[in-house]
């Protein structure tokens, strides 16, 4: 299964990519888990998990074609 | 899924004046209006450890936006009796001085339009994943941060 993940703001500095897809990752825990191990600024960053465009605050089981955003604070205005 | 397509509420580059002025125009004919309320939001030019903001380069989750945009729609159309609401917010390169944000209520009597022009202002700038990328006059940057009250 496949995952397409998009980062926005400070965190796609950080990943240096705006979108990816990851392969076989089980959850939402996992993939941050997987992200912030490569890239360890992102454990300093604040930033919000939506999966399908719904803001998760617990741990989210990812199915096929999940689509994973890493959201940073909101700026607009 | 939302029954119909979310309106669009974004335009590439600034908002520009004669676009408000000719919005005001469109409501002419609706002649049950009492009220508008515009708030419009201007792009600031802090100076920050003594580099000046120049410009703001706003990027957006589009679809989830477009999505909680309409939920936020429906919510202020349920909470306050409307005639019309009209939004529109700039995506990629707005330059201090230039206009971001455009923001139009309307209804019978002023309460409902002033009042939901700044809770819809509020809820934009709190539940839609905008960014604002400060670009500074030395072509650095920083990530812009929103005073939520």
């Amino acid at each position: 299964m496949k995952v397409s993940v998009l980062t926005f703001g400070e965190v796609a500095d950080i990943v240096n990519a705006s979108s990816f897809d990851l392969k076989d990752v089980e959850d939402t825990d996992t993939l941050k888990q997987l992200l912030e191990d490569k890239f360890p600024r992102l454990k300093e960053t604040r930033y919000a998990v939506a999966v399908d465009k719904k803001i998760v605050n617990q741990n989210v089981t990812l199915e096929d074609a999940s689509i994973v955003a890493l959201l940073p604070p909101f700026s607009g205005g | 899924m939302p029954d119909k397509k979310p309106k669009d509420i974004f335009i590439e580059g600034p908002v520009n004046p004669q676009f408000i002025s000719d919005s005001i125009a469109q409501h002419s004919t609706k002649t049950s209006i009492g009220a508008h309320s515009i708030f419009l939001g201007q792009v600031r030019n802090d100076v920050i450890n003594g580099n000046e903001v120049t410009a703001i380069d706003y990027t957006a989750y589009r679809e989830m936006c477009l999505e909680k945009m309409q939920a936020i729609r429906e919510e202020i159309f349920a909470k306050y009796p409307l005639t019309c609401m009209h939004i529109h917010h700039s995506l990629g390169k707005v330059k201090a001085g230039e206009i971001s944000l455009f923001v139009f209520t309307s209804s019978a009597h002023r309460k409902a339009a002033i009042d939901s022009c700044e809770e819809v202002v509020e809820r934009i700038k709190a539940e839609l994943p905008v960014w604002g990328k400060e670009i500074f006059d030395d072509s650095s940057y920083q990530w812009k941060k929103n005073n939520i009250n």
